[in-house]
């Protein structure tokens, strides 16, 4: 186990940075998060952690030690890619056991690892089979075994789900969760899933065109995104955002093209008398027959447990997650509110979080 | 109106088989489609490959000049003269097992090495993959008649270069000495086939998965680890399509050895292929030339099928 220092890390292929100045600590046994749409060098970082990219400035290190110049085998890291990367010719066991085979360990030892593994990923039948007669969550779990058997300083998954079913994600996410919880490895996890990002880090570390926007607990970037791009990203359905105006009282917001008053208690100093974007959750929103403002209806979508409406708020499209099943009809008008301490202001122009 | 009749066509041609047979349903027929694209091919492999193969195993129990259109029946005459009392035979069966050994070995071999080295990022690559495949496209009776030149004792380029460089004491007469003129051929062998095995292991080594270098360089895989564990079984197909089809090419070794030596000096390079060729064409007993191609007919499946069923069995096992 070790903690991960990355301090100013830049990449660049040729005239183009892909990585700008990142910098990022990772405790010791933690279970960070790298997150981020596809192309925000998320998946680069982790490679020049792993040693699979060079370093093209600044610093990484791993348990106090800069690894800027190790070759990967050198780091004390372990991997597991997205498509698993197993050898073909080799059978499980031997998957398993290949690293340990490099370093000169004997048989019995080399064995009694490889068990170990499996035994904890639930392998033990599967030994003795080739990666093609496994089916995509088994040769997820031997990618996993093969990991652990090494006994790394830490782990890194790059988006090692993206293959599975939606069904075998949830369940492999609540296993990779509960095996680093028994490991207490150190571990950094790339996925563009926000979901998965959510329910398995203890730091998430949201990126965007090679830099990094936001870091912090699942629950603070929810609750207090630094900017309209991590608002947007963390949370689904997506959080709305709707243009308008505070009154010069602070306690009135002016909804879109048609100006809609909607009441705010809480208004946070830097929005008052100004041009803002207000960010609500569509869960945060509900039906309030009584102090509602009024919206119209454009489209219904039941899901069985919620109901999702898309409505005009004052001419703004706004998404809401209802939980209650209600008859609603396209064209039809909705009272909707929402509870002002879980809205969000923005700056239209910087899109920072105003506070 | 014409949309009337192509909605007529069309309600036919959709409608169900209980109607009958329609030659427009039949012509669209998948199996119809096969046997059109099929058909060509087949007739010309027919007449020009199996034809002829049939013909030249009936003919090895058969005696026949060329000339007469009588073919007497000999029975196992033309072996028994072959395996008994053709000595060139034996030394063309030798010859030709040197080369098919050398054939299979050496030219794989630098390809390979090329292959590895025009794989790497390394300016002017691509010309250096068109330059290394050049020879291929060469007919081999061009690539015969310029080694001959460079072969030739007095004028050659090999014999001025060891001149030039003093070492006179290594001039030889490339394709008139017995001891060297097969090893001499097959250096013209190498320098055009080299090409085609780099080229096919280009493609496997392109094949290979990058992810699974990486997995192993992470696993603390040095270099040749890599290239033992990764490359090497991800290359298993490429090496067995291009071993297969060197030991086919080197059996039948034909035109080279007839453009640069005919066989000589003294049979010393005379091949099963070439002797085939010569018993027939030239001492016109088609039989025995006959019984002498399907000897290497027989080499080669025998060689050939065992270890295509091995590779297989060998791919099946894992998985």
């Amino acid at each position: 186990m070790a903690s991960v220092h990355i301090q100013n890390a830049r990449k660049t292929f040729g005239d183009s940075t892909v990585l700008h100045d990142v910098s990022v600590d990772m405790d010791d046994g933690s279970f960070v998060v790298l997150v981020g749409p596809s192309g925000c060098g998320k998946s680069t970082l982790l490679r020049m952690i792993a040693g699979l990219e060079t370093i093209s400035g600044g610093d990484i290190s791993i348990g106090g030690k800069s690894v800027n110049r190790l070759a990967p085998k050198d780091r004390d890291i372990a991997m597991v890619f997205q498509s698993y990367a197993l050898y073909p010719q080799m059978t499980v066991a031997q998957n398993m056991g290949f690293s340990l085979e490099l370093i000169g360990a004997k048989k019995p030892e080399i064995a009694t690892k490889v068990e170990h593994a499996a035994k904890i990923l639930g392998l033990e039948p599967l030994l003795s089979r080739y990666p093609r007669q496994l089916s995509g969550g088994q040769r997820q779990r031997v990618a996993m075994g093969r990991a652990i058997v090494r006994d790394p300083k830490v782990f890194l998954f790059d988006e090692p789900l993206s293959n599975l079913d939606a069904k075998l994600r949830v369940q492999m996410r609540a296993e990779i969760k509960a095996l680093q919880k028994r490991l207490g490895t150190t571990t950094i996890y790339v996925t563009h899933d926000q979901i998965e990002a959510m329910t398995m880090a203890d730091k998430i570390v949201v990126m965007r065109d090679g830099k990094v926007e936001q870091i912090g607990a699942p629950l603070d970037l929810y609750d207090r995104p630094a900017n309209t791009f991590v608002a947007s990203f963390i949370g689904s359905p997506s959080m709305n955002f709707i243009e308008g105006v505070v009154a010069n009282d602070g306690k009135t917001f002016f909804a879109g093209a048609e100006k809609l008053g909607i009441p705010i208690p809480l208004c946070p100093a830097q929005a008052v008398g100004k041009a803002v974007l207000l960010g609500v959750r569509p869960e945060h929103i509900v039906i309030d027959r009584e102090a509602g403002v009024p919206a119209e209806v454009w489209v219904v979508e039941p899901t069985g447990a919620e109901t999702h409406l898309v409505v005009s708020l004052g001419g703004a499209q706004v998404t809401c997650v209802l939980k209650e099943r209600i008859s609603l009809q396209e064209g039809q008008t909705v009272p909707l509110a929402f509870d002002a301490s879980l809205c969000h202001f923005f700056d239209p122009q910087t899109t920072l979080r105003l506070v | 109106m014409a949309d009337q009749v192509y909605q007529v066509v069309s309600a036919r041609t959709a409608s169900d088989p209980a109607e009958g047979f329609s030659w427009r349903g039949a012509w669209h027929a998948p199996l119809t489609q096969a046997w059109l694209l099929l058909g060509p091919a087949m007739l010309i492999y027919a007449v020009f490959a199996l034809y002829p193969m049939v013909d030249t195993f009936v003919l090895s129990f058969q005696t026949w000049n060329g000339l007469t259109p009588h073919r007497g029946f000999a029975g196992l005459d033309n072996y028994a003269f072959i395996f008994n009392d053709d000595p060139v035979f034996w030394l063309a069966l030798r010859n030709t097992v040197i080369w098919t050994f050398l054939a299979v070995s050496i030219p794989p071999l630098i390809g390979f090495g090329l292959a590895l080295a025009v794989n790497q990022q390394i300016p002017g690559r691509n010309a250096m993959r068109a330059i290394f495949y050049l020879p291929v496209i060469l007919a081999p009776i061009a690539v015969a008649t310029m080694w001959k030149w460079m072969y030739d004792p007095f004028f050659g380029l090999f014999n001025q270069l060891l001149t030039s460089a003093g070492l006179q004491g290594l001039i030889k007469d490339w394709l008139g000495d017995r001891q060297v003129a097969l090893y001499s051929v097959f250096g013209a062998y190498v320098w055009q086939h080299v090409g085609f095995s780099m080229v096919l292991f280009l493609a496997g080594l392109q094949g290979v998965n990058q992810t699974l270098v990486e997995a192993a360089r992470i696993d603390g895989a040095n270099r040749y680890q890599v290239f033992q564990h990764v490359t090497l079984p991800a290359m298993s197909t490429s090496i067995t399509i291009v071993l297969v089809l060197s030991l086919i090419q080197s059996l039948k070794a034909f035109d080279i050895v007839y453009g640069m030596t005919l066989g000589g000096p003294a049979q010393s390079t005379q091949m099963l292929a070439l002797w085939a060729f010569t018993q027939s064409m030239q001492i016109h007993d088609f039989g025995r030339g006959s019984a002498v191609a399907v000897v290497l007919l027989l080499i080669t499946l025998a060689i050939v099928v065992p270890y295509m069923l091995w590779r297989m069995k060998r791919e099946e096992g894992q998985g």
